[in-house]
């Protein structure tokens, strides 16, 4: 392996699992549920998540719109197969199999 | 402790599946990507294998191959893995009071976006939290994330070229697993928070860099969390 890919790889690697770790050891036993840090850390999930799938869209959306069938496709797969089954497993494969399926289509 | 035991390692193993699924089929992507690069199979299984982040390990081919700096590559990518700090705390918080944390240092290093994403969906539906079914979510995880690469890697450079709609869907698997996830965790007192999560990403990345919006739309929602109740007590 290259020297500086070796670097590369030890720094962001090491950050990275300091980034995951090292929260992990706060103690948040005397947080009561209602101060700010503990409705923060309650609100971080459903941010982290919505914000990663508007990034993970984001790219496609900025494209035409006439080239957003799959997209839309693989969007509504994925909620409507949700709703029925409650299963992520299913929901995620529906939609990118729905997705793949419009876009041979088109 | 039982293979049906919720918290058991093997539960936590078969959790893993949906991340899995999604998992192996975009690091076969990263694997073909890297190899067509340049990069040997090793390399591209060294980066999946230390880094554990696939976002940032595509930006690093990107930033590899573009001439970018070493150091400047590497604090760039650093940057955009700061979110992963709320990640810990978050899980605590809703695991509750007493849960567990003595192998924390062994499942946080899997402890992904998806990983975070499931862990927190399998609490919200009442699931306890376990170290032993961290570790097997963090690892079922981890294994695709480098049998993909591996796979990726082995098939080379071009693999995917002749089936741009196989790409395509694979491509789309990451997304429909987020939307997935946020769709497993839903609730109505969260719609402000992933309004404001999405509008303050989508602002963020059109006037600064992906990176940034990512970041911003995280805190940002967080925020819309804690003030939201006060809102609500004002009116």
């Amino acid at each position: 392996m290259r020297s500086d890919l070796v670097i590369l790889v030890l720094i962001v690697g090491g950050f990275t699992y300091a980034f995951r770790f090292l929260p992990t050891r706060v103690d948040l036993s005397a947080l009561k549920p209602d101060s700010l840090l503990s409705r923060f850390l309650a609100s971080t999930g459903p941010a982290a998540i919505a914000t990663l799938f508007v990034a993970a869209v984001l790219p496609e959306l900025r494209g035409p719109m006439t080239g957003q069938g799959p997209l839309v496709a693989g969007i509504l797969a994925v909620v409507v197969t949700f709703r029925v089954t409650k299963s992520v497993v299913g929901a995620t494969l529906a939609g990118s199999l729905a997705y793949g399926l419009l876009f041979a289509v088109l | 402790m039982s293979d049906t035991d919720p918290t058991s390692f093997r539960q936590g193993l078969l959790a893993a599946l949906p991340i899995a699924l999604g998992y192996f089929p975009i690091a076969f992507a990263f694997g073909v990507a890297a190899t067509g690069q340049g990069l040997t199979g090793l390399e591209a299984f060294g980066l999946s294998a230390f880094i554990f982040a696939g976002a940032s390990q595509f930006l690093a081919l990107a930033l590899i191959t573009g001439g970018a700096p070493i150091l400047v590559a590497a604090f760039t990518l650093v940057a955009m893995n700061i979110r992963h700090v709320m990640y810990g705390p978050a899980l605590y918080k809703r695991a509750g009071p007493g849960a567990a944390r003595n192998q924390a240092h062994l499942w946080a290093f899997a402890l992904t976006d998806e990983v975070f994403g499931a862990a927190l969906g399998q609490l919200a539906r009442g699931r306890k939290f376990s170290e032993p079914f961290m570790l097997g979510l963090g690892l079922g995880a981890y294994l695709a994330w480098l049998g993909g690469t591996a796979a990726g890697a082995f098939a080379g450079g071009g693999a995917l070229a002749g089936h741009p709609a196989l790409q395509a869907g694979l491509a789309f698997m990451l997304p429909a697993l987020f939307l997935a996830l946020l769709l497993s965790i839903l609730a109505r007192s969260h719609l402000p928070v992933i309004a404001i999560a999405a509008a303050v990403c989508v602002g963020l990345t059109l006037l600064w860099s992906g990176t940034a919006g990512i970041l911003g739309g995280m805190i940002a929602g967080a925020v819309a969390g804690v003030l939201g109740p006060r809102a609500q007590d004002a009116q």
